[in-house]
């Protein structure tokens, strides 16, 4: 089979659920303001947020991570894909499972698990997904053919290993007779944080620890700060789930471990966003502004900084009095996925698919156009998310504000957070449209030297 | 720059992921319900509320309808949340683990578009959850008073589709919740049920 087949459609793929998956977020966004847009059965808000997070998740995010790895790690590894037909397969299997999950959910059928929610017998079709995927990833560096194994091999096994653990319990072990109450709660929030925390996250951080040196075509800022980055975070976030109940009905110890572990992840983040901002800043300044990659790359390093340092603050526990439950969580999640992961995730994919199709991108001024329509709409969506979500807890604080005052005080901030994810939407169109053009080889041929 | 074993090392390294991470893993997730028996098992005297068939229906409709993206269910150890969710001047109590361990499904929840649900049981009449569920702007006569903060602000997606039967079920599972403490009492130490049927 063809080099880079697999990876290929797994990109392919994702922008189809990005483009879908986006357009259910605005749907959502529209029903907090004109509740009777959509008022039946398969649109009620309950389904549509659920497909909406869940299609973003798995069907734009991870399976576009998915393939900008089987793009990579045989480049780092300097050797082929294990087996690009099991690779193949991988892709097929999991978008049926993803499509007949989304319907499973439409259809009133999800489980209780928050980001888990894809029922019987789909999630199960996830699981061998992922064994077919661990097989071609510890099959390709086994076959490798340089000796030491580069940050981003260290980020990919861990996402292998810890997610396996991390999706069984989240999803299998909490749904077991006689797992019940608060003790599923902190299984489900164990994986809830942790499908961020250590499978986006090394995902994102493999794929940005090869697209950064490799857009600038300048070394790695320092190695030891990889190392110290991977080991602390493999050690640290799995602890974080319990922060989702702070001053709730789980035990105070271990609210307290929680908001201790949370705080110690700013070690683990300084260490890579210092590493990727030495790295900028060592690059000479025409690879810096070099088109949508490293632009991307650099806003993304920006947007995980700063969702990384709020993370912690809002673990504080008289911070969380204030903001929990409101639409700064809210925030807090879009900053991370579509903030940090999701610039990350796009500048792979206009880094790969030329040089695997080995056309020019079509368009480098609609490349620069998508990123500062994107960045300059993700400012004002993810600021006005917060200042609500402040107001709004500020607002609760005070009994004599009944609820459905708040609400209406909320209107104005929900206005201005649909029409700003309307542009992201439209930011992330012309990414799409750009992508199509390019595979329809409107943009030429690319010199082979630089596949 | 010294590279360690673990670099060229693909068993080892993930051998060294896998130790690392499982620390947590099982400090997490099986440490907590051995150490706190209240996760697991009731710690009060009085006996947690066996949901009866009706009721159960009523749960896996709460859970198919995806209301926990809306509605928690946790009265945290916060003034401000039991002042809010308490009902003529006496404050919700705060919600304890035991109170949950009968619940096959969780759902303490992350965000509260809607208002909290840890302790509705009990505070409105079924008739009100009817007309809500049914148009949530407009309740109709009965529940006019309400009709004007309801109509211009509530964002409750409005659950007509469901039969009168789901209804039915899950207003029961509605009434249950909160009642495994006996929070609002008269003098005399009975359950004030005023606004059930």
């Amino acid at each position: 089979m063809k080099k880079d087949s697999a990876a290929k459609l797994l990109i392919y793929c994702s922008l189809g659920y990005l483009a879908l998956g986006m357009t259910l977020g605005i749907v959502t966004a529209m029903k907090l303001i004109w509740p009777a847009i959509g008022d039946f059965e398969i649109m009620s808000f309950g389904r549509i947020r659920t497909v909406h997070t869940n299609m973003v998740m798995f069907g734009w995010l991870l399976q576009a991570d998915l393939g900008l790895l089987f793009f990579i790690l045989p480049r780092i590894l300097h050797t082929k894909l294990f087996s690009e037909k099991l690779g193949m397969l991988m892709a097929g299997l999991l978008n049926v499972a993803l499509l007949g999950g989304f319907i499973g959910i439409l259809t009133g059928h999800m489980k209780n698990v928050e980001y888990g929610e894809l029922p019987r017998p789909f999630d199960i079709l996830i699981v061998v997904c992922w064994v077919l995927f661990a097989v071609n990833v510890f099959g390709t560096i086994a076959q490798r053919k340089v000796k030491y194994l580069y940050v981003t091999v260290w980020y990919s096994m861990g996402a292998v290993i810890w997610t396996t653990f991390v999706y069984l319990t989240g999803n299998f072990v909490s749904q077991l007779p006689g797992i019940q109450g608060v003790n599923q709660a902190n299984l489900i929030w164990f994986y809830v944080h942790n499908a961020v925390g250590l499978i986006f996250t090394p995902l994102g951080v493999a794929a940005a620890y090869y697209l950064i040196p490799k857009s600038l075509n300048t070394p790695l800022y320092s190695h030891r700060l990889s190392l110290v980055g991977f080991w602390v975070i493999s050690f640290t976030y799995v602890w974080t789930g319990a922060h989702h109940m702070i001053n709730g009905p789980i035990s105070y110890w271990l609210q307290t471990v929680a908001i201790l572990f949370s705080f110690s992840l700013i070690i683990p983040v300084v260490a890579v966003v210092t590493n990727f901002f030495g790295t900028f800043g060592a690059a000479p300044r025409q690879a810096r502004m070099a088109g949508a990659v490293p632009k991307l790359l650099l806003m993304g390093t920006i947007y995980y900084l700063f969702t990384c340092l709020q993370g912690p603050f809002q673990a504080i526990r008289h911070v969380n009095v204030i903001v929990s439950k409101t639409d700064w969580v809210v925030g807090h999640a879009h900053m991370a996925l579509l903030g940090a992961f999701s610039f990350y995730a796009m500048a792979g994919v206009y880094y790969a698919i030329p040089r695997i199709i080995g056309k020019k991108l079509y368009s480098e001024k609609l490349a620069n156009v998508h990123f500062w329509l994107m960045t300059l709409a993700t400012l004002p969506f993810f600021g006005i998310l917060w200042l609500s979500g402040v107001i709004q807890g500020f607002l609760w604080l005070n009994p004599e504000n009944t609820f459905l005052e708040t609400l209406r005080i909320m209107r104005p901030y929900h206005g201005i957070r649909m029409w700003s994810g309307a542009l992201i939407l439209a930011s992330v169109i012309v990414f799409i449209y750009n992508i199509m053009e390019t595979c329809a080889g409107k943009g030429g041929d690319l010199e082979s030297t630089t596949t | 720059m010294k590279k360690f074993a673990v670099e060229k090392n693909m068993l080892l390294l993930a051998l060294g992921a896998l130790a690392v991470f499982s620390i947590g893993g099982i400090g997490s997730t099986l440490i907590p319900p051995l150490v706190d028996k209240s996760l697991v098992t009731s710690t009060s005297d009085k006996p947690v509320h066996q949901y009866t068939e009706q009721e159960q229906r009523g749960i896996e409709i709460y859970k198919a309808e995806g209301c926990v993206y809306c509605h928690t269910q946790q009265i945290r150890d916060m003034v401000s949340d039991q002042k809010r969710y308490g009902w003529r001047l006496v404050d919700a109590a705060v919600s304890e683990s035991w109170e949950y361990t009968q619940d096959k499904y969780h759902f303490l929840g992350t965000k509260r578009t809607g208002p909290d649900l840890a302790r509705v049981g009990g505070k409105y009449s079924n008739q009100w959850h009817w007309a809500h569920f049914k148009d949530p702007r407009n309740m109709g006569e009965k529940f006019r008073s309400s009709r004007g903060p309801y109509e211009s602000s509530s964002v409750m997606p409005s659950f007509k589709y469901l039969t009168d039967e789901e209804i039915k079920d899950l207003t029961a599972y509605l009434q249950t919740l909160g009642r495994n403490k006996n929070w609002r009492v008269d003098s005399n130490d009975r359950p004030l049920n005023d606004y059930e049927d």
